[in-house]
């Protein structure tokens, strides 16, 4: 299994420290459509799953979503947002990362992020049932969460793979990801 | 930004060690959170607030616009339970609306937890030094010193990636970018502002971990602290008066 070195470790945080800053500025938003269009709200909220399959997308090993996804919950934390996204973080990062797991981090394509936003998804209807958000009409139930769903796999399935795309064109994934063994055929030719 | 965030005068609570503050505001935390009892969580909130507005040693006025977003979070998770919260005695309906008893005590008890969250929080907050909390984290608690200098550095880098968005929003401006409706305008959004930010943070983050491997920073070695951190007097103190604190929210809660 490729171990995760002092390296990818950093990068690591500091993509869940931009996803903390970037989701404070999502969150703006989200505060302004919250009122008028609730569905708009639920469909928005994908971005809050989105930072441990995204690590994982970009460095492709394990434990860099858990990872990310508690950095990115405690910037929020210390960013005013109150601590208990902390246990949302850990809650949503353990989701994704055993879904990445379960398919032995060897699948980077749209489907599975998209399934590791949902058990993401998942994980915080969880927190949602033991904090007392879920005690709602079965109707609002399921309209509030099935758009969550939604959403989150819109947003780490598609937007998360086509992003980290667009990342490797930029030629900045060359720093993180190991070496291909066709790289080493190249030199030797 | 950062000198807001001085207090007017240093209570007790700054000097508890903050990792130990640390710990025992994540029970309260995990307590409030599986707590289903509506009299037990106003008792909590109450007490939490106390934390917040006397112990905190910041001035009446900066509390209370650090109050207004717990006022919003009180009401808006508050109204949601109370328009469509599930319940059988019906006071009042109107199309999808309804409020009944059940959903109006679900509501209080919502409110409240979110109330006791924020309070806590904004006291953790408030009360310590990130760069400390990490030290603490490390001497007192073990935590791998990979994790917590890659926090530190991490976080040192927030203002270079607020100022990068800042930039990137301007030149998106200038540029007169126009993104397209609905969900692929959401898309275009996304893409134009993360990755740029993206591929300057990765090589930002490279850079110093790289640094500092140069500098003989090894995962996993023996080391010694810069800020040497320990349990003190009145870190045993704190201990004593929080869970007493909390026993008699209990308690009163119960016995009323």
């Amino acid at each position: 299994m490729k171990k995760l070195k002092f390296t990818d470790l950093l990068i690591t945080i500091m993509i869940g420290v931009v996803f903390g800053v970037l989701m404070k500025f999502w969150d703006d938003l989200y505060t302004v459509v919250k009122p008028i269009i609730p569905v708009a709200r639920q469909l928005l909220y994908g971005m809050w799953f989105m930072v441990g399959p995204f690590a994982f997308l970009l460095l492709r090993k394990p434990g860099t979503a858990f990872i990310a996804s508690i950095a990115g919950a405690s910037l929020s934390a210390f960013a005013g947002h109150g601590i208990e996204v902390l246990m949302y973080g850990f809650a949503q990062g353990l989701a994704a990362e055993l879904l990445f797991a379960a398919f032995r981090y060897k699948r980077y394509s749209i489907m599975i992020a998209g399934l590791a936003g949902i058990a993401s998804c998942l994980a915080s209807f969880g927190l949602d049932l033991i904090y007392g958000y879920a005690a709602l009409e079965t109707w609002a139930l399921i309209v509030k969460y099935g758009l969550r769903a939604i959403s989150a796999f819109i947003f780490t399935g598609i937007f998360a793979v086509y992003i980290v795309r667009a990342l490797e064109a930029t030629g900045v994934t060359s720093l993180i990801r190991p070496v291909d063994k066709k790289e080493y055929t190249l030199l030797d030719q | 930004m950062f000198n807001w965030f001085t207090p007017k005068r240093k209570t007790w609570l700054f000097r508890v060690n903050p990792a130990l503050k640390f710990i025992v505001f994540f029970a309260f935390l995990i307590i409030t959170l599986v707590n289903q009892s509506l009299p037990f969580a106003i008792s909590q909130a109450v007490l939490y607030g106390i934390l917040f507005y006397v112990f905190s040693g910041y001035s009446l006025k900066k509390l209370s616009l650090l109050s207004i977003p717990l006022v919003i979070s009180f009401l808006s998770t508050g109204l949601t339970m109370l328009l469509f919260g599930k319940g059988e005695a019906v006071l009042w309906q109107w199309g999808l609306f309804k409020i009944s008893e059940e959903s109006i005590q679900h509501a209080l008890l919502l409110g409240s937890k979110s109330l006791s969250f924020g309070f806590v929080g904004f006291t953790f907050i408030l009360t310590i030094q990130p760069v400390l909390f990490f030290y603490a984290m490390m001497q007192q608690f073990r935590l791998p010193s990979k994790y917590a200098y890659s926090f530190i550095a991490a976080f040192r880098l927030i203002p270079a990636v607020t100022e990068e968005l800042q930039i990137r929003r301007n030149a998106l401006k200038v540029r007169n970018i126009q993104f397209s409706k609905g969900v692929k305008g959401l898309y275009e959004r996304l893409q134009s502002y993360t990755v740029p930010l993206f591929a300057q943070s990765i090589r930002r983050a490279q850079r110093i971990a790289v640094a500092m491997e140069a500098k003989q920073y090894q995962m996993g070695a023996a080391r010694t602290y810069y800020y040497p951190t320990q349990y003190n007097t009145i870190d045993r103190v704190f201990l004593l008066v929080m869970i007493c604190c909390l026993c008699s929210a209990f308690l009163l809660s119960v016995y009323r």
